[in-house]
Order: C-alpha cells, then sequence, then structure tokens
C-alpha cells in the first residue's frame, strides 16, 4: 500500500467517523423542514409559494410549456378573487426538466430545498424521477396522471385522477362507451387496437383489450407493433394486418393509443388504403396542429378521446377558462389541453387548500384532501383520495371535421370497471 | 408474398434517407477521419431552417429546398471544419468521438436558440415545438397515387427517390471523373501521402465537408414530412445509417449508398414479415440496432484490435518526479474539504447537489478503467447502470437488504459488462463505439421492456440503505459515504493501475500481439476491463438510484451514457480523480449557470456541446491540461531565458505565437503556441533558440527570407559562420562536422558549382519533447544524388519528414533554392518542388494505376507518355496500385516524376524489400531524375549498392551528420565508424 493510499485512507476514516456522529447525533433524517416551532415552508401569513416543473424544451420536438401558462391562469384569477383563504399564491413559474429524468428530480429539489415551495403544481412530463423525493418532504403535487406516480402515493393528485390502471384497480370506460355511441350502439363491433413496440405499448393494449371487451367489442387486431423510437416510412405492413383482421375483412373501428406522428402516418395510409371505418385516438386533441395541411387531412374525421371538457362546449366554466387564458397570455392564443392540465392542476390545489382553511400546513392540508369531493368542473366530478387509485371517468369525444373539432360524444362520466 | 414489391418500394424511402446519411458520413470520415455523431444533428438543424423558410418566412418550396441543400448546409460544413473538424483530425480518436458527440447536441440547442432569438426580436419564425405532418420539398399534403398491384406512394416518397438517383448520379461523376473526386479518394486511401503529393488536405476536408453537409441538409429537408422536428429522430436515423457506412468500411462510397438503400428495405420487410418476434417485446424496434451489431461484428476488417492506442498517446507525465504528498495532496485536501463543507457550509439544497454528483462520480470512473486504461470507447456504459439499479431494486423489493442486492445488482452489470466485451475482442475505435451503441439501444428496447424487470413505469423503490448508527437518507450522510466509496474507489483503480494486471492492461492497449506474445491473454485482459468497468458504473448505479430512492427503466438510456462520455472525456479520462471533478462538474453546473447566467434552457446545452471545440486543443481533457499547460509554460520559459541572454535580439518581434499555423503545426504545435501565448511577451530572439522562435520566425515575414535570399548568393558561394556539413567541408574536415570548418570552399567533385536545391541548416527535430535530430546542416544539390547512410535509429526518416515538411523543426532552417521555408508545411513544401517518397511505396493502394498517374500527371498525353515507356504499368492500368507487386509499385511511384522532375526528390529508402533486379530498376530511375535535374536526397541502410548511384555521401549518427563527402572518398572504415556511432562527434 503506497503512502498515498494510506493518506486516502485516513482522510476517509475521519470523514466517516464524522458523518457517523452527526449522522447518529442527528437522526431526524433529510435536514430539512421539521424544525419545532418554525413556519411551515412555503407558507407566509399573506402568500402561499407554489411552483411547477412542466417539460418545455425536449430533443423530440415535443413540448407542454403552455402547462405554465394554464396554471399562471388559474392563479392570477385565485389572486384577483383574493387569494386562498386570506393567502395570495406566489407562483414562481414552471421548471424546465426537459424530459429528462435527472433534470426532473433537480427541479424537484431546486423548488423544494432552495425556492421552498409549499406545493408543486403543476407538474407535466413524460418523467417523473422527482416523485420520491416530492413524496418524502411532504409536498402536495399535482399534474397529469399519466405517470403511475401520480398512483398511490400520498402527496401526489392527478388532475383529472390516476390515468394509469392498476391490477386491482378500474379502468375508464369513456373511450369505448363513446365510441360506441359513435359506432351507433349495438353489439358485436368490430375494433382494432394498435401501439408501439415497448412494455408501455403492450400495457395500453392489455387495458384497452380489455375495456373494448367489457364494453361489447369484438377486439380484431391488438398488437403492440409499432417501432417506439423513428416513425415508420411505410405502414404498409400495419395497414395489412389491420384491414384484414375481422376475418378478411377491415373491422369497425381502428384505435391508436400512440403518440401524434404515428397517428399521422397510420390514418394516412389507412385512408389510402380506402378503409372508411372510424378513426380514433387520445392524443390529437390539438388546435395548434390544425396550421399544417396535411396534419389536417390526415386527422381529418378522426374522434380524439378527450378526458375534460371539449374547447367546443358551452360551459359557462370554460368561457372563464379561455377568458382566463387570454388575460393570462395577453392575447388570443389558440388553446390546447397542456394549459387545460396546468389550469386544472392549480384548480384542484386550490381547491384543497381552500378547504385545508387559514392553518395551512401539509398535514391540514392531506386531512382536507381526505375528505375533498365537488362536482361539476372542467374534468366532472372530483374526490380524493379516490383519484390517487383511479381516474376521475370522464371524458368526451370530439371529430374533426373540416378543419373544426367538433364535438362527437359530449362530456360525460361513465362508470368504471374492475380492471384484471 | 404478394406484398414483397410493396414493402420493397416504401422501403426504399428510408433507404434514400438512410443512403444520403450515410454517404456523407463516409465523406466526411473521409475527408478527416472522425466519425460524425452529429451527422443526423447537422440535418435535423437542415431541417428547422427548412420549416422556418417555408412556414415562417413563407418560402416557396423549391426555393427553400435549395437554400438549405446549396447554401445554408454546405455552409455549416465549411464553418464546422474550420472551427473544429480540421484541428480535431490530428487529435486522437477518443476526443474525435466526444466532440462530435458534444456537437450531436449543441447543435439542436444552437437551432432552438436562434429560433428563439429570431422570434425576440421580431422575426416572423414559427415554433418548432409540437408541429407535425410538415410540408416537405413537394405539395403540402402529399398527392398520392395507387399504381397497379395496390402499390401506393405520394408525391414525397417520390422526390424523395429522383432526389437520392439525382444525387447519386452526381456523386458517381464527381468521384469518378472529377480531379476533386479523384482527390477525395487519394485522402481517404492514405491522408498524408496527399499532403506530401502536395494537394492541401485542409482544401479537401472543406470540400468533403460542404459535401458531407450539403447531404446531410439534403437528407434533413427530404425527411421533415416523415420526422418532423425530433432532433432525437434524426439523431437515432444517423445510429441506423452508421450501419451502413460500417458495410463500406467508412471508406466506400457506392457501398455505403447501396447498403443504404438496402437497409431501409430489410427493415420494412422486418417488420412485415417477422411476426414470429411478436411475442418479444421491442423486437421490432430493435430491428435497426441488431442490423447495426450484426454488420459491424461480421462485417468489419479486423483491424487494430485493442482501441485506437496508435492514435491515443498518453501524454506526458509532468508530475512524474513529485513526490506522492506533492501528487495526491492537493486531492486529499479538496476530498477532506468537500467532506466538512456537508457540515459546515452547504446548504441542503447544495449537499444533495453534491451527493448526487459523488454518486454520479463512480459511475465516471468506470470511463477511467474501459476508456481510459483500455483505450476502448464504450457508450453502453448506461446499460450496466440501469441493469444493476433493476436487478438491485427488484431484489429490494423481494425484502434483501441493501447490501447484498446492490451486490447481486453489481455482479448483473459486471456480467452485462462481460458480455459487451464480445465485441471489443474483434473490433476497435469508432466501430467499437458503434457496436456498444447499438448493445445500449438493444437493452433499452428489447432487454429492459421485460415486465417482471422494469415493473412497467412505476420502476422500483431503492430505499437509502441504514447501516446501524449511520442513516444515509441523510443526504449529508449520504454525500459522505460517497465519498468514502468515491476515494476507495479512486484508490483502487489506482492501484489497479500499478498492479500486474494494470500493466497487462496497458500492454495490450498499446500492442495487443506483442502482448499475446508476452504471454498476456488479450481476450482476458480485456473481458477483466469491460467487467471491471461495468461492475463499477453497476455499483454506482445502485448508489445513484438509492439517492433518488427510486429506479425505472427509463432514467438512464443509451444517449444518456453518450452525455456522460462526453463530460468524463472532456474533463479527461486517464485519472479516476478526473471522473470525480467531471461529475462533480456536471452535477453543479446546470444550477450554477441558472442561478448565475442565463435563464434560457438552449446556452447551457450549447456550452456543453462547446466543450468538444476545446478537446480539440486539449485533448487529454481539461483537469490534464492544467499540469501540462503549466509544464509547457515552465519549459517555454527555461528555454526562453537560455538564448535569450545569448542571442542578439532580431528586429521585429515575432508574430503572434498564438496564431496557429495553417498546415504545419501538428497536434504539438497547436498545443504548444496555446499554451505559450498566456505567458507573456515572448522574448525576441535568433530563429533557431527555442522551438516556438523557429518556427516564428519561419513562417516568417517576407523580409526575413529576402534576407536569407540575399545571404545566400545564387551559385552557392561559402557563406560565413554557417556550421553547414556540405560535401566540400566536409572532405575539409574528415570526420568532423562542418561547424570545424569556416568558409573553406574547396572546389566541387564534379569540378562544377551547383545551386543548392535544398539545404537543412542546424535543423533540430523530434516528436514531443525528444530529439532526434541535432544540429543537422546539409545540402543537396540540383542533378546531385546525396545518399544518407546511417543506422537504425539514426534519424534518417526523420530528416526526410523535415525535408518535406512533414514534421516541423524545432530550431534550425530548411531552405529551398536559397529560400527560407522553414514555416511551410508538406502542402507547400510539395508545392515548392519537393517530393518525398516515403518509406514503403508512395502509391495510393486503393486507387488505380492510371489515377495514380493523374495524381501527379493530370493531363492524359502525359500519362500516356508513362504507358509507352512503362508497357508493364500500361497493362495494369485498372488495376488498384495496392495489388501490384513491391518493384511495380515503386516505378509507379517514380515513373510520372520522370515527366514533370520536381526540384528535389527525397525518397525514404526506395530499395527495400525490392528484388536486386528490380533495385537495379529503380536506380536507374533515380539517374534520369539527376540527369534532369532533380536534386535527390536517398536515404538508405544499405550501403552497397547505393554507393554505385551516389555522387555524395553523408552519414548519420546520433542526430547529427557525422561525415559528409564526394563518393569517393567513402572509406570502409569510415562506414563502420558511421554505422557503430563510434565517430559521432
Amino acid at each position: 500500500m503506497s503512502r498515498s493510499i494510506r493518506a486516502l485512507a485516513a482522510a476517509a476514516a475521519a470523514l466517516f467517523l464524522v458523518s457517523a456522529c452527526n449522522s447518529a447525533a442527528d437522526g431526524t433524517g433529510n435536514g430539512k423542514g421539521a424544525e419545532p416551532g418554525a413556519a411551515v415552508r412555503g407558507v407566509t401569513a399573506d402568500a402561499i409559494r407554489v411552483g411547477g416543473i412542466v417539460s418545455m424544451t425536449t430533443a423530440s420536438g415535443y413540448s407542454k410549456k403552455d402547462t405554465d401558462l394554464g396554471a399562471r391562469a388559474r392563479y392570477l384569477r385565485a389572486n384577483a378573487e383574493g387569494g386562498v383563504n386570506g393567502r395570495k399564491i406566489e407562483y414562481l413559474g414552471a421548471e424546465d426538466d426537459g424530459q429528462d429524468p435527472g433534470r426532473n428530480m433537480a427541479a424537484a429539489r431546486k423548488l423544494v430545498q432552495q425556492d421552498k415551495v409549499f406545493a408543486v403544481a403543476p407538474m407535466s412530463s413524460v418523467t417523473f424521477s422527482g416523485s420520491a423525493f416530492l413524496e418524502q418532504s411532504k409536498v402536495p403535487t399535482f399534474g397529469w396522471g399519466t405517470l403511475p406516480s401520480f398512483c398511490g402515493p400520498e402527496y401526489l393528485y392527478g388532475f383529472n385522477g390516476c390515468l394509469v390502471p392498476m391490477p386491482g384497480g378500474t379502468l375508464n370506460q369513456t373511450w369505448p362507451e363513446g365510441l360506441l355511441k359513435v359506432l351507433g350502439g349495438g353489439k358485436g363491433k368490430t375494433v382494432a387496437l394498435i401501439a408501439n413496440d415497448s412494455d408501455a405499448g403492450k400495457f395500453g393494449i392489455r387495458t384497452f383489450s380489455q375495456g373494448f371487451s367489457t364494453a361489447g367489442f369484438k377486439v380484431t387486431y391488438a398488437k403492440p407493433s409499432v417501432p417506439a423510437t423513428a416513425v415508420p416510412s411505410d405502414w404498409s405492413a400495419y395497414t395489412k394486418d389491420i384491414l384484414r383482421s375481422n376475418g378478411g375483412k377491415a373491422p369497425d373501428a381502428v384505435v391508436s393509443v400512440m403518440q401524434t406522428p404515428n397517428n399521422i402516418g397510420l390514418f394516412t395510409a389507412l385512408k389510402r388504403s380506402g378503409y372508411t371505418g372510424v378513426l380514433s385516438d387520445p392524443t390529437d386533441y390539438d388546435p395548434g396542429l390544425l396550421a399544417q395541411e396535411a396534419t389536417r387531412k390526415a386527422l381529418d374525421g378522426v374522434h380524439v378521446l378527450l378526458q375534460f371538457q371539449p374547447f367546443e362546449s358551452d360551459d359557462p366554466q370554460m368561457a372563464r377558462f379561455k377568458a382566463d387564458i387570454r388575460k393570462a397570455a395577453g392575447k388570443d392564443v389558440p388553446l390546447n389541453m397542456h394549459m387545460m392540465t396546468g389550469y386544472m392542476s392549480a384548480d384542484l390545489f386550490l381547491a384543497i387548500a381552500q378547504k385545508a382553511g387559514r392553518g395551512l400546513t401539509p398535514e391540514s392540508f392531506q386531512a382536507a384532501a381526505r375528505t375533498f369531493s365537488d362536482t361539476g368542473t372542467l374534468v366532472g366530478d372530483r374526490s380524493e383520495p379516490k383519484g390517487q387509485r383511479e381516474s376521475f371517468g370522464c371524458g368526451a369525444l370530439v371529430q374533426l371535421r373540416g378543419g373544426r373539432y367538433e364535438v362527437s360524444v359530449p362530456f360525460a362520466c361513465h362508470p368504471p370497471v374492475p380492471f384484471k | 408474398m404478394a406484398d414483397l414489391p410493396v414493402f420493397v418500394l416504401s422501403g426504399l424511402v428510408s433507404g434514400a434517407l438512410y443512403a444520403l446519411l450515410a454517404t456523407g458520413l463516409v465523406l466526411s470520415y473521409s475527408a478527416s477521419g472522425l466519425f460524425n455523431f452529429a451527422h443526423g444533428a447537422t440535418a435535423y438543424l437542415c431541417a428547422l431552417a427548412f420549416h422556418e423558410l417555408r412556414s415562417g418566412l413563407g418560402w416557396p418550396p423549391v426555393p427553400a429546398a435549395l437554400a438549405v441543400v446549396l447554401v445554408l448546409a454546405p455552409g455549416l460544413g465549411w464553418a464546422l471544419d474550420r472551427l473544429m473538424f480540421r484541428r480535431l483530425a490530428r487529435v486522437g480518436e477518443t476526443a474525435q468521438i466526444v466532440a462530435t458527440i458534444g456537437l450531436l447536441v449543441a447543435l439542436p440547442a444552437a437551432g432552438l436558440w436562434a429560433v428563439e432569438l429570431l422570434a425576440g426580436l421580431g422575426a416572423p419564425v414559427v415554433p418548432a415545438e409540437n408541429v407535425f405532418g410538415l410540408p416537405g420539398a413537394g405539395p403540402s399534403p402529399a398527392v398520392s397515387w395507387r399504381l397497379p398491384g395496390g402499390v401506393g406512394i405520394d408525391s414525397d416518397q417520390l422526390i424523395t427517390w429522383v432526389a437520392t438517383a439525382v444525387v447519386a448520379v452526381a456523386l458517381w461523376v464527381l468521384m469518378r471523373h472529377t480531379r476533386l473526386g479523384l482527390q477525395l479518394r487519394a485522402a481517404v486511401d492514405d491522408r498524408a501521402l496527399t499532403e506530401l503529393r502536395g494537394i492541401s488536405a485542409d482544401r479537401l476536408s472543406s470540400a468533403a465537408w460542404m459535401l458531407a453537409s450539403g447531404l446531410a441538409g439534403l437528407a434533413g429537408v427530404l425527411a421533415t414530412p416523415l420526422l418532423g422536428l425530433s432532433a432525437h429522430d434524426f439523431t437515432l436515423f444517423l445510429f441506423v445509417s452508421a450501419t451502413a457506412a460500417a458495410l463500406g468500411r467508412f471508406v466506400s462510397v457506392p457501398v455505403a449508398f447501396a447498403a443504404g438503400l438496402g437497409l431501409g428495405v430489410l427493415q420494412n420487410l422486418v417488420a412485415g414479415y417477422a411476426s414470429f418476434a411478436e411475442r418479444i417485446t421491442g423486437f421490432r424496434t430493435a430491428v435497426p440496432f441488431l442490423i447495426l451489431f450484426a454488420g459491424l461484428l461480421v462485417l468489419t476488417r479486423r483491424q487494430r484490435t485493442a482501441g485506437t492506442a496508435a492514435a491515443d498517446a498518453p501524454p506526458a507525465d509532468h508530475l512524474a518526479g513529485l513526490p506522492a504528498v506533492r501528487r495526491q495532496g492537493p486531492w486529499v485536501v479538496g476530498a477532506v474539504l468537500l467532506g466538512a463543507a456537508f457540515y459546515t457550509v452547504t446548504t441542503p439544497f447544495w449537499s444533495g447537489v453534491l451527493a448526487q454528483g459523488l454518486a454520479l462520480a463512480l459511475v465516471f470512473m468506470s470511463f477511467t478503467v474501459v476508456t481510459g486504461l483500455g483505450a476502448m470507447v464504450s457508450l453502453a456504459q448506461a446499460t450496466f447502470v440501469t441493469g444493476a439499479a433493476l436487478v438491485a431494486g427488484l431484489l429490494m423489493g423481494r425484502g434483501w437488504p441493501f447490501v447484498a442486492a446492490a451486490a447481486v445488482g453489481t455482479c448483473a452489470a459486471a456480467l452485462l459488462g462481460a458480455l459487451a466485451a464480445l465485441p471489443a475482442l474483434r473490433l476497435g475505435g469508432r466501430s467499437l463505439a458503434l457496436a456498444t451503441l447499438a448493445m445500449a439501444f438493444l437493452a433499452d428496447q428489447v432487454l429492459f421492456q421485460i415486465g417482471p424487470l422494469r415493473n412497467g413505469d412505476l420502476g422500483w423503490a431503492v430505499p437509502r440503505p441504514v447501516l446501524g448508527p449511520l442513516d444515509l437518507s441523510d443526504d449529508r450522510a449520504f454525500g459522505v459515504a460517497m465519498l468514502l466509496l468515491t476515494v476507495v474507489a479512486a484508490a483502487g483503480l489506482s492501484a489497479l493501475r500499478r498492479s500486474p494486471a494494470g500493466r497487462a492492461m496497458l500492454a495490450v492497449r498499446s500492442a495487443p500481439a506483442a502482448a499475446q506474445a508476452s504471454g498476456v491473454s488479450v481476450v482476458r485482459t480485456k473481458l477483466l476491463l469491460f467487467t471491471v468497468s461495468a461492475g463499477l458504473a453497476g455499483f454506482g448505479g445502485v448508489m445513484y438510484a438509492s439517492f433518488n430512492t427510486r429506479i425505472t427503466a427509463t432514467d438512464f438510456t443509451a444517449m444518456t451514457g453518450l452525455i456522460w462520455l462526453a463530460v468524463v472525456v472532456a474533463a479527461g479520462v486517464r485519472r479516476p480523480q478526473y471522473a470525480v471533478v467531471a461529475a462533480l462538474v456536471f452535477a453543479a453546473a446546470p444550477p450554477l449557470i441558472t442561478r448565475y447566467a442565463t435563464d434560457s434552457p438552449h446556452l447551457p446545452v450549447l456550452l456543453f456541446g462547446l466543450a468538444g471545440l476545446a478537446l480539440a486543443n486539449d485533448p487529454d481533457g481539461y483537469c490534464a491540461a492544467v499540469p501540462q499547460r503549466r509544464a509547457a509554460r515552465r519549459r517555454a520559459r527555461a528555454a526562453h531565458a537560455a538564448p535569450a541572454a545569448a542571442a542578439p535580439p532580431e528586429p521585429g518581434p515575432p508574430a503572434s505565437a498564438a496564431t496557429p499555423e495553417p498546415a504545419g503545426g501538428g497536434r504539438d504545435g497547436v498545443r504548444e503556441t496555446g499554451a505559450a501565448d498566456p505567458d507573456g511577451p515572448p522574448v525576441p530572439e535568433a530563429g533557431r533558440a527555442s522551438p516556438d522562435g523557429g518556427r516564428e520566425s519561419g513562417a516568417g515575414t517576407d523580409g526575413a527570407s529576402a534576407a536569407e535570399a540575399v545571404r545566400e548568393p545564387v551559385h552557392g558561394a561559402p557563406e560565413p559562420g554557417a556550421g553547414r556539413a556540405s560535401p566540400d567541408g566536409g572532405r575539409e574536415s574528415g570526420a568532423g562536422v562542418g561547424a570545424n570548418r569556416a568558409g573553406a570552399a574547396p572546389e566541387e567533385p564534379t569540378g562544377e558549382r551547383r545551386r543548392s536545391a535544398l539545404e537543412l541548416d542546424g535543423v533540430w527535430a523530434g516528436y514531443d519533447g525528444g530529439s532526434v535530430l541535432r544540429g543537422v546542416d546539409l545540402v543537396v544539390r540540383s542533378g546531385q544524388i546525396l545518399a544518407l547512410l546511417g543506422p537504425n535509429g539514426a534519424g534518417k526518416s526523420t530528416l526526410c519528414r523535415v525535408a518535406a515538411g512533414a514534421l516541423a523543426a524545432d530550431r534550425g532552417r530548411v531552405r529551398l533554392a536559397g529560400r527560407d521555408r522553414t514555416g511551410d508545411g508538406p502542402v507547400a513544401r510539395a508545392r515548392g518542388g519537393v517530393l518525398l517518397a516515403p518509406e514503403g511505396r508512395g502509391v495510393f493502394p486503393g486507387l488505380g494505376v492510371a489515377e495514380n498517374l493523374a495524381l501527379h500527371l493530370p493531363r492524359p498525353a502525359d500519362r500516356e507518355a508513362v504507358y509507352e515507356r512503362f508497357p508493364r504499368l500500361a497493362e495494369r492500368r485498372d488495376v488498384p496500385a495496392g495489388s501490384l507487386s513491391g518493384g511495380e509499385q515503386q516505378l509507379l511511384a517514380l515513373a510520372p516524376l520522370l515527366h514533370r522532375p520536381p526540384a528535389v526528390l527525397v525518397a525514404d529508402e526506395p530499395s527495400l524489400g525490392l528484388a536486386p533486379r528490380i533495385v537495379e530498376e529503380v536506380y536507374g530511375l533515380l539517374r534520369e531524375l539527376r540527369a534532369a535535374g532533380t536534386a535527390l536526397l536517398l536515404v538508405e541502410e544499405r550501403a552497397a549498392e547505393i554507393l554505385g548511384v551516389a555522387d555524395t555521401v553523408a552519414y548519420l549518427a546520433d542526430g547529427r551528420v557525422a561525415w559528409c563527402g564526394p563518393r569517393s572518398e567513402v572509406e570502409e572504415d569510415r562506414l563502420t565508424e558511421a554505422y557503430l556511432g563510434v565517430a559521432a562527434r
């Protein structure tokens, strides 16, 4: 053993002792919050500090940055109405996690440890590696429940519930029931389901196969077969199988559980092959997509699932949502679902915080959440902690026709079915 | 089977894009020898520009496409070449790979930032996010046609095919029927020789990069409707194209082009028919990477097996002489301070950042093993991290204790590492890097898609360990524990390096064949390298996951591994401590930048990418650059101090030392001039005083050269004071060197004074600080043959390289026809009339006989004359020169010279390996050249034959000319003395 190694070892041993003593003496863990008598993190006499985490810049060209605008709009209104129990919301704006798990984690730590926020709302990303930290730090967090982290942990809430069905949990039946209405109801309708070739795609196929079967559909094709990385340049291999799946004929409906670029390719190919049945997907409700002629044509006639009131609805809350967004943006902007995500994440947080009363602490907030419920919001009837296990079960279908979205199945709530 | 034509036809669409990208890869690789990972990013940038021109500024499609493909893309290629690639061509392969990885993330960020800035300035740009179904160069939406047989095609596909076909034809014409194409192919074949033939590699490099970028631009424009604006998708597309480039062995444009087309079809066929694989989740996604992996493994020519040792020569260890305390002291102090900081100054946030950085340091140290010690670039480290953490999480989920689960996870990673070592047994360099990248993607898309291992998107909880009284759920305690582990790992790696196993690794790294001959098992050593590295990465991964308290399968992807490598190599990969610095910087830089510098998310990415540029200057990383630069400064100071006192200052200070020379300065030169720069004012001095000085004044002002010319009368009258060993001088002083004589000028052996064509005056030269030539004085006159003899290692080949400008002289002067040409690189030297026929054969083996001739003789009539004179060459005009016999190759190298005799021919062992009869023929040609007025400097080890043709003979021993005189005075004893080096002084 050389001298240098000995020196290093001695230094290391000393450090080890220091840390052992210190952590034994300290023992409380994490060194954050919990000092006796200290103020609640992020809550002062007249303000509640809130942060957000959103994928804004990404390598894939997919951005959720308008989530931030939606949340800002909702908080602006809350503050204009006098705040929550006398406290204004101090919204710090959203951190950009760039769809990177490392940055998601860093953003969560920064918001809690450096900015000392009381809550995180919204959190909308494709990754949520900061979830465990937020949960441990008792930070109420509100976001888009497409990730399993929103299902189960105490402090994390999906704005329209947990959208990842858990074995033993339930399935949201909005989509099958809605499509059944589009097809004119009746038994024996056929549907083809297609997803990406990945574990997530496989899981989607599994849940939707069950959901559509339960609703009375005959599932003729259910494959996670489309390469998950680059978009295929050629769809003939997939359309061929789908169009022959119903005993050599085409099924009544084709449902894609994929992202927009894949949907554009698939639907275009199906139409070129002469398919005239119903097309549906859950992602393409974005008026911004209509800017491109090719997208407009590819998605024309497609029924898109959404789990909130469509922008086309004449609900007064929708009018208020639009007004709030316009005010926050300072001008008219095309609406999209990310704005709704941010807006309703903030809304759920505000509603529970309102219920928690003036003595706001993470504990009082959680206590309020445990008995929280309201009805008739833009995402339907909300109730916690049910929403931490399953979706609120509401949704609508809109159809793109001639460059405009039209409500094809109005917003409604459907009883969920058990997920096996 | 009725679908077959459909699958083939539509497969040709992505195939065409692969072909375009692969061709660009091959072209840029040929021009500068580096594999451009950022090629896909270039295509993305062009697609983005096209989108903005088209949708933002409202340009019509065709002008927008032409502007991107013909102006913007080549401009980008030209700029990148000037800024970066040209210099990168001279550093090791690891630095090259990493620099382009940096660019891979920086280019898209630069593009998006530019859009952001333009939008801020009120330009009519449109956002680049969430845009799909973008218009291409054709009508939008695309017009589609239905052909008989159920085949449907649309206008975008048609445009892709037509454009690709046009490009294929144009490329063929360019490469086969233009001078530029010939030169490009020559550069692929032998870059150094191209320069020695007076063809500027820099100019070729620019041309090739512009061409390659143009192709990437075309691919970007054509792919816009398909891929949209996803930088990620473009990069994945590029990796698939790399398969095609690999099939073309990175040198053959036609093969790469065809392979690209084939790849698209193959991929489509697998998608259409591989129903057998439906049970394997991710198989279809992984098809391109399976092909890449298999293609590399099966078809890559076996080259240097271990890494890239030849290119990655380690830098001198400037701290070698220092005691251990001085060497390790700063690190130990740093570690103690860091540990103390956790409990004194850092806030919880910064404790977390540092703890995370230290956990990552364990992962980063795995690069020190495989890349630093083994000289193999592994892009699969993230796979080991994910694998180990998932396994550990899985076990902890079943109630295993932390330590046991971490141990099993580490072993699982080591096992994966052993698997990754398999391609390394066959591949090296960029092929190995690509193979490990393919493995990483395969793992992401197949292995980590296995449900029970992955546990969906939820992943596994990896709680922080609690060891007795030590609860690591406190970030500070965790940080200190990581610090300890880091210190232990660093010490362990240092010990490993010094152990017999470590020596075996170094041996395998630098010379696998020799290592094998000395009883070192190459297989075992490489397996060991990969398993240790993967185990360390896996262990670090478990720790990192436990810092996060959760692991999901998507936390560390193949792309993450790419970024990590870039971060580590930018800091330095040769010592474990550098990896720790890299990890801490990686963890701490983003919050620091957002806090103190900028809110723009693009700028940090851009900065990170530009770190690649710094690698071009300091290929060993910024950590290693500190001692190196300090040592260089000390050396420079010492060198300046000594002669500055002695030599009278030259009028006019030398030109700025910071400006790198256009062509001549090698890697060493660049580094040294850069290093000397901050050192304050250069001391004005006589040219020969210091390396820098010598080069500078050589690069010289016209005034200086003019002065030289005046000093040297046209007919070579004796010069005062210049200690040179010319034939006459040699005779005077006998065995002594020219320094003994001053101005004595007896008659020439031939009785007639001739022009001095090449003149070396007090030349010192060497490699990496060691001098091989130490004050060589030599004159070769027109129409003379000077034979340079000397034992092995005397410096003969070095002298040839200095004469040809391939190696810069540290001191002294090189003159051509009396003009000072010391500062010229090989290209300028060749254009000045010096031709070097290097050791071996001076022909391009991959080019045909006719093409080899055409490089020197552009006029067909001249070539015909050569054929008339040498019917043997005429018979084989279309045969690749590499398949000629040794004698024929030497004839091919010399024959064209007869038609355009150079002023000076430097031939390094022209008779090496030739039969005596052929040697006679070769010497005959050399005599003809002499008669044509060429000055010949012939280097030979075999003295007997050469004495028959030489007019003058010089002995080189110990880096100096030991004797120089007419052939008639060569005596046997003197020969012996010279060879034994006895008379060196």
